[in-house]
């Protein structure tokens, strides 16, 4: 292959990987829908600002919580029991590597106690179903409050 | 792919073979190859995770920088600026070329159980992008992972140096751009006069020590800098490897360090802990710090940037342990006719594609299959631990190296090497110890039983399948091309 067409054939790889990525940008701005909140998400946020005092930590910004979690959890509670989900989440009970080197650690159990606590307050269902999983984890407590 | 000599029979792959011989590598500079070393290694993926530990999270990557990463990188300087070829070559000079091959064989071997974690981690992400609910579809799953992976080695075959580019632009965008963001939000953040979500206060430098948890996670940490010295393959692409390799793992260290600690701070300083969510992922956290700043719709943009660089991370890994194992390979003659072939840009394409089937097969089950996903967090011990044999091997062949060839010209000589490599040597092995430790997600299953699979799978994969090649392999195997090469060189 004569470099010049070595060299256009990359810049074909180029401009595609360009195009596929500011596609997804438009993609996700277009979807992108900031959750509203209404006295119903401030009074769920409120609870939870409630609980996370009472496990022993600073007491965080409700209108943040309430713009985050709206009223039904957002990712949070999107299925978060299916296998694909456990799969992920199980994988990022993990070191500090971001390639290679990632590997699982024993997790601390107040951060797995607030994902409980998170799903208690917005999806209670869906707790049901993840409780026996967050259950069987190992953990201990490994971050200094 | 239509470049790909397909032989029928032994004999003709031999000859066909034969007649490829490795084009000579494109040239890269030590800034892109520094760029590649960092995007192999480090991305804003584990910030939120580590963002959960405050302040610690400082020490929990400073201490690991210290024992591992600064002997990795600097003894990897040294032997790439004095042996082309990358661990392989270390490895067979400085002990034997069978452990030349184990050394090469784990890198690679490795890989192959990587690419569907990461992929499949792309493909939740690109679904929080265009549809949330996309993310628990094994058919998505399956797709994504099986499209972006072929592309990635379609693009790999096409030579270093379009992945050089893509991977090093993969960085650029995907982590130095969003992470200087981050680094910049934070700062405001606190120049508001906002208190840090995180204590920022001297008594929590350190992470809580609770004994044998604790222990785990700061030494599994040195497995953070894991990769340092992939690239160093493709030093032979370098104009002037002796000089320049060094100066690019000095940057790509710098680097690393910098992308691993600050973001991390960023997160921690805005977002508290109670607020991050394992299941959601981490666009849960970077939706919050966004969020707080009334600039939610940076999230998805993040969310592309993010897969960018995961890609680009990706596309270094194809191309590096692949490369050694194909060069060994030809010089010894440790795998079939058939795997040592190139195409026509000088690239190992019947191992990638060969590499590709397996992880097809192994996607494929994490995709569909529960039992085979719920437990793919093995996979990552097992795999690791694989990896510290090259570790291993590579500390123990540069002291040799020090000893046995101390003339051998290198362009940069590392102080106190021998302290170095024993200060990796230990490193490396307690890791390894440490790896039998059954984590979280085991629960309370019995130790003996995670020992036995753990052991099993690094015996398997990093000790049989590599013997069973030296074992088997035939004289034929060698071909004549790489006899050609050899008496050349």
């Amino acid at each position: 292959m004569s470099p010049t067409r070595f060299a256009s054939e990359h810049k074909w790889i180029y401009i595609g990987a360009i195009v596929v990525l500011l596609a997804l940008v438009v993609i996700g701005l277009v979807r992108y829908a900031a959750i509203t909140t209404n006295n119903k998400a401030t009074q769920k946020a409120n609870e939870l600002a409630d609980a996370a005092v009472a496990a022993g930590y600073r007491r965080p910004d409700t209108a943040l919580i309430a713009g985050l979690l709206g009223t039904d959890g957002g990712l949070v509670c999107d299925d978060p029991a299916s296998a694909l989900k456990s799969a992920l989440w199980k994988i990022n009970v993990s070191n500090g590597a971001a390639f290679v080197g990632q590997r699982p650690v024993i997790g601390d159990g107040r951060a797995l106690a607030a994902e409980a606590t998170i799903m208690k307050i917005y999806c209670p269902d869906k707790l049901d179903k993840i409780q026996d999983k967050l259950d069987d984890l190992k953990t201990d407590d490994t971050v200094r409050q | 792919m239509s470049s790909m000599d397909m032989p029928a029979d032994a004999p003709r792959q031999s000859a066909r073979a034969a007649h490829a011989t490795i084009p000579d590598a494109p040239r890269l500079t030590w800034l892109t190859l520094a760029l590649m070393t960092t995007a192999s290694v480090a991305s804003l993926r584990a910030a939120p995770t580590m963002a959960v530990y405050g302040l610690a999270c400082v020490f929990l990557y400073l201490v690991p920088a210290i024992v591992f990463l600064l002997p990795t990188a600097l003894v990897s300087a040294e032997l790439a600026s004095g042996w082309n070829g990358g661990v392989y070559r270390w490895v067979s000079e400085g002990l034997s070329k069978p452990l030349g091959f184990l050394a090469v064989w784990c890198q690679f071997a490795m890989t192959i159980f990587y690419y569907p974690s990461l992929l499949a981690f792309v493909a939740s992400t690109l679904a929080y992008v265009i549809d949330p609910a996309l993310a628990s579809s094994g058919l998505y799953t399956a797709i994504v992972i099986m499209v972006l992976y072929w592309t990635g080695v379609w693009i790999s075959s096409r030579g270093t140096k379009a992945l050089a580019g893509l991977s090093s632009w993969g960085l650029v965008i995907g982590t130095l751009i969003p992470g200087t963001i981050l680094v910049v939000l934070g700062m405001v953040f606190l120049a508001q006069g906002n208190p840090s979500a995180a204590p920022m206060t001297a008594s929590h430098l350190l992470p809580e020590w609770t004994g044998l948890a604790s222990l785990v996670l700061i030494v599994n940490n040195f497995l953070s800098y894991s990769g340092m010295e992939m690239n160093a393959v493709h030093v032979s692409s370098l104009k002037n490897p002796a000089k320049e390799y060094p100066k690019s793992m000095f940057l790509a260290m710098g680097l690393v360090l910098l992308i691993f600690i600050l973001p991390a701070l960023a997160i921690s300083w805005v977002v508290p802990s109670s607020q991050t969510s394992l299941t959601a992922g981490v666009m849960q956290a970077f939706d919050a710090f966004f969020s707080y700043f009334d600039i939610g719709w940076m999230t998805p943009i993040a969310a592309v940037m993010l897969i960018s660089a995961s890609l680009a991370g990706m596309l270094t890994w194809l191309a590096g342990p692949s490369k050694g194992l194909l060069e060994i390979s030809r010089s010894e003659g440790y795998l079939p006719p058939f795997l040592q072939q190139l195409n026509r840009f000088g690239v190992q394409q019947n191992i990638l594609v060969t590499q590709g089937a397996v992880t097809t097969v192994i996607a494929l089950g994490y995709a569909f299959i529960p039992n085979v996903s719920n437990v793919y967090w093995i996979f990552s011990t097992i795999t690791t631990q694989v990896y510290l044999i090259v570790y291993l091997l590579m500390f123990v062949a540069a002291m040799r190296l020090r000893k046995n060839q101390p003339d051998h010209p290198r362009g940069y000589r590392v102080p106190a090497l021998n302290v170095l490599c024993v200060v990796g040597l230990l490193s490396s092995a307690a890791a390894m110890v440490i790896g039998f430790v059954p984590p979280s997600q085991f629960g309370g299953g019995s130790v003996l039983v995670y020992v036995v699979i753990i052991g099993s799978g690094l015996g398997l994969l990093g000790l049989l399948i590599p013997w069973a090649f030296l074992k088997f392999r035939k004289p034929s195997w060698q071909t004549e091309a790489a006899r050609e090469e050899g008496a050349a060189s």
